[in-house]
């Protein structure tokens, strides 16, 4: 089951009838393009995302995996297509889906506890006026207690170990209340044990009706923990159960097209425009 | 020397009371920005940002004479040009924002020397590039008032959003915070506070109030907040102290500032408990003697 999020749907407001089956697939992308100036980072994506499933976002170095999650909160606008969650565009569903950020994006150094990172969860609902109050502490010690680190909740976060970094900004996901969650290379740097313990966490949160898209690049943690696996180079090059996603002749691909990028992605096209 | 003399007495005189007042109260704003300036790596950009101010003054002292407003409004101008320029630049042409900011503000600042050098002969260069407390009129502490009380404002009503800002641009953007209406209202209030820290500190000087009391502070807290505070109460504390060390020593009032907020400075960085260059010593030796 989906849990709703606390917003209601901005799309659909005298929506009587009870929520059915199509709602399902709680993400889609239909034919969604992206670009940087003048590189192509996703191209004509089309994809469904299961509710309460953990997807794993595989591809190589450039392939589009962060721009896909970046896509879905609004940090790269569209240059084509469409995204939907739930019936409602991803600004309206905002309450819903909590973005982590790369752990190499993080200031450790910022005079900030763990407390203080999950206390930002709140923010994002409580606006700019009202106050942050006995509730909001109270979701804060929830999150910092489901992710094992309430103990730690007053310190500062160099002073932590990769996966204990890992778990405060995943602490401070839950405490924003959503149920979709999008992790930009959560296991980069963490060690082997670290690693196991992360994805044994992300399979409760997927048996507690959690969505988790996590991009990666480790082939073996996404066959191992995942579900299912969305497989990019630019394009799309296959999606569903992760078995299938990961089949020899998907992976070449993604990974050995001709040793380069995809046919026509933007370096190639790049040198067709030379050449002319 | 009595403490009477000492402490009172330098305030019988109206210059030392307007010089105190304005200093003090761009302390403590200038204390909050510079948090943010040192959090987010913008402290090489700020300095090059107050530099960039001359000409924008200078011109206004050329076409308007000296009135607080038109002082204030020309050093804005100039400010908002080179941030604006910089920005256009690294975004339109391969140049990244570091060299941008670097050409322009060095364009900017010759232009205003070279302006300067058109004034009438009274007005001295150092002024401007220093700082002179005996300059500071009833409107200059006017507009310090103003300029701090905005300032103080801002952060209490959107300190939720400074945070995110500054800790982590990309979550506050993903959660629809209005990222760069709060990271261009920064700029504005720095180049606000710069322009009005001018008659006191001097353009090359202000940003010393900001920042030197950022990194102490940074040196001690492991709290936002509390770096917040202890910035703004240090950069007080300071301005009190180089308004007074200005008056019994003859120094002029921006270098005297900035060499007492120094003297906290360098003592952070020596003894912090955690941070200190001290602590940090005894914990390497430590280390290779422990194996």
């Amino acid at each position: 089951m989906c849990r709703r999020g606390p917003l209601r749907d901005i799309d659909a407001p005298a929506r009587l009838l009870p929520r059915v089956p199509a709602n399902h697939n709680i993400l889609r992308f239909s034919d969604v393009t992206v670009r940087y100036g003048d590189l192509t980072a996703l191209r004509n994506v089309t994809l469904e995302v299961p509710c309460g499933s953990s997807t794993a976002v595989l591809g190589a170095n450039g392939a589009g995996k962060s721009t896909l999650l970046r896509s879905i909160v609004g940090l790269r606008r569209l240059a084509g297509g469409e995204i939907l969650i739930g019936d409602s565009h991803p600004q309206h569903a905002r309450p819903r889906i909590a973005y982590v950020p790369q752990r190499h994006s993080v200031d450790w150094d910022f005079p900030i506890t763990v407390r203080g990172v999950v206390e930002q969860g709140r923010y994002p609902s409580l606006g700019l006026l009202r106050r942050f109050g006995r509730p909001d502490v109270d979701r804060v010690d929830r999150a910092m207690e489901e992710l094992g680190i309430l103990d730690l909740a007053g310190r500062q976060i160099r002073r932590l170990s990769g996966g204990q970094q890992q778990r405060v900004f995943l602490a401070r996901a839950v405490a924003q209340g959503g149920d979709i969650f999008l992790l930009d290379e959560p296991f980069a740097g963490l060690d082997i044990f670290a690693v196991e313990e992360l994805a044994r966490e992300l399979g409760e949160w997927e048996a507690q009706g959690r969505t988790v898209l996590a991009a990666m690049h480790d082939l073996e943690i996404a066959r191992r923990s995942f579900r299912r696996g969305i497989l990019l180079a630019t394009e799309l090059i296959a999606d569903g159960p992760i078995a299938e996603v990961l089949e020899a002749q998907n992976i070449q691909r993604a990974y050995h097209s001709g040793g380069g990028p995809s046919p026509g992605s933007a370096p190639q096209l790049a040198a067709e425009d030379l050449r002319k | 020397m009595s403490a009477h003399d000492f402490l009172i007495e330098p305030f019988h005189y109206e210059f030392m009371r307007r010089g105190l007042v304005s200093a003090m109260l761009l302390g403590m704003s200038g204390g909050l920005l510079g948090c943010v300036l040192v959090l987010r790596r913008l402290a090489l950009m700020g300095d090059a940002l107050s530099h960039s101010l001359l000409p924008g003054v200078a011109a206004a002292w050329l076409l308007f004479g000296t009135s607080t407003a038109s002082l204030f409004i020309g050093g804005l101008i100039a400010g908002l040009l080179t941030a604006l320029g910089s920005a256009l630049l690294s975004r339109m042409t391969r140049i990244k924002e570091d060299a941008a900011f670097g050409s322009l503000f060095i364009l900017f600042f010759a232009a205003g020397v070279a302006l300067i050098n058109k004034l009438p002969t009274q007005v001295s260069l150092s002024d401007f590039l220093f700082g002179n407390v005996l300059g500071v009129s009833a409107a200059d502490v006017r507009l310090s008032l103003a300029v701090s009380g905005l300032t103080v404002a801002s952060f209490a009503a959107f300190h939720r959003s400074v945070l995110l800002e500054t800790f982590d641009p990309i979550f506050h953007r993903a959660t629809g915070g209005c990222g760069g209406v709060v990271h261009m209202g920064f700029l504005a209030l720095t180049v606000l506070n710069l322009v009005a820290a001018m008659q006191t500190m001097g353009i090359v000087l202000a940003l010393g109030l900001f920042l030197l009391p950022a990194v102490s502070a940074y040196l001690w807290c492991d709290r936002f907040i509390s770096m917040l505070l202890l910035s703004a109460a240090i950069a007080v504390a300071g301005s009190l102290a180089g308004i007074l060390l200005s008056f019994h020593g003859g120094l002029t009032s921006g270098p005297a500032i900035v060499l007492c907020l120094g003297a906290v400075f360098i003592a952070s960085a020596l003894m912090s408990p955690r941070h200190g260059v001290i602590r940090v010593l005894r914990d390497n030796r430590g280390r290779s003697a422990g194996g």
